[in-house]
């Protein structure tokens, strides 16, 4: 159905109106009844109606503030407010099953970079105080059987049928790998924790401590 | 005093307001008693079937009430027109509601025609 535009534009302006003074019901109860005074308006309007029709038709369903009062009886507000609560409810939930799963993700891969890491930075100096005892080293037993491991400090000399499979390289790896390994998983930590996190910062604005950054 | 000894119009016309809205719940349950109809379907069955003028702001929201309820449940219906209609039916909670109110408003008339058997040759008499 065509109609003059000063018609249609009087309906989009009453619906528009009565959309804003239903503001308080639930979306989805807000838009069934602004589509049903719209297909009410559309069924009382012939094609081609002039503006003084449309606004009779108007007129008799009220103003847009006193009909969107009707709607706004005490059943529909519960319902608003129950469906409010529920998605309310909803969404903590969700948001607390991703901080646990995402916190324990972040302390697995936490606890592991920092031992690597630490573990790295000691292979390092056990090098510097038994240079001959400490290595990667790749063991080949008179028995066929093979092993490969890091060993420092239970003596200033070679395991017994091994060589060493990293030499000098252990030092770049102790002292550069290491830490790097460390500051990447710290990074990494508190990145995500930002990321999981992001208002932290402002709930704490009135704390007189300095902000602690995890 | 003599403005107490008179009836006051004002306060006639709001009781008849008063008891069109009452019972419009109940009109409106028994339009839908026969079948599904939508919005403006229901207006003019009321407009035809009785003498009620019913204000087109009041129904939409009382039907929208209803829904809530769980009296009446609604579809969205494509139609000839151009756009869809929403259409009602009674739900098995509402047309128990209807009978237990259709019961009550004739056991309600049927006693209230009795305590009025005394104005009745007066009624009859302004009626043409």
């Amino acid at each position: 159905m065509t109609l003059p535009d000063a018609s249609q534009k009087a309906i989009d302006d009453y619906l528009t109106a009565l959309r804003r003074q239903l503001r308080d019901l639930m979306e989805e109860d807000m838009n069934d009844i602004v589509e049903e005074i719209r297909a009410h308006i559309l069924d009382k309007t012939t094609a081609g109606a002039d503006p003084a029709q449309v606004a009779h038709t108007l007129a008799a369903l009220g103003a847009p503030r006193d009909l969107a009062a009707r709607y706004c009886t005490e059943e529909m507000m519960r319902r608003a407010e129950a469906h409010r609560s529920n998605t309310q409810k909803a969404r903590i939930a969700g948001r607390w099953t991703v901080g646990i799963l995402a916190g324990l993700l972040v302390l697995l891969v936490s606890a592991v970079g920092y031992s690597l890491g630490g573990f790295l930075i000691i292979i390092g100096i056990a090098k510097l105080m038994w240079p001959k005892g400490t290595g990667l080293w790749e063991a080949n037993y008179p028995d066929g059987t093979w092993g490969l491991g890091f060993s420092g400090g239970s003596g200033n000399a070679p395991p017994a049928n091994s060589h060493d499979l990293l030499g000098w390289w252990i030092y770049p790896i102790g002292f550069i790998l290491g830490p790097a390994i460390l500051y990447g998983t710290f990074r990494l930590g508190r990145w995500t924790l930002r990321k999981l996190w992001p208002s932290r910062k402002k709930f704490n604005y009135a704390t007189t401590e300095p902000q602690t950054e995890i | 005093m003599e403005e107490n000894q008179t009836v006051n119009p004002e306060s006639a016309d709001k009781w008849e307001i008063q008891l069109r809205k009452g019972s419009l719940e109940l009109a409106i349950l028994a339009a839908l008693w026969g079948g599904r109809l939508y919005g403006l379907e229901i207006l003019r069955h009321l407009e035809s079937g009785s003498d009620l003028v019913v204000a087109e702001g009041t129904v939409y929201p009382l039907l929208t009430r209803l829904r809530a309820l769980g009296l009446v449940e609604s579809e969205w219906v494509e139609s000839d027109s151009g756009h869809p209609r929403k259409y009602y039916t009674l739900t098995a909670a509402g047309r128990e509601r209807a009978l237990e109110m259709g019961r009550t408003w004739a056991r309600f008339a049927a006693s209230l025609n009795n305590l009025l058997t005394p104005l009745n040759g007066a009624v009859k008499k302004e009626t043409p």
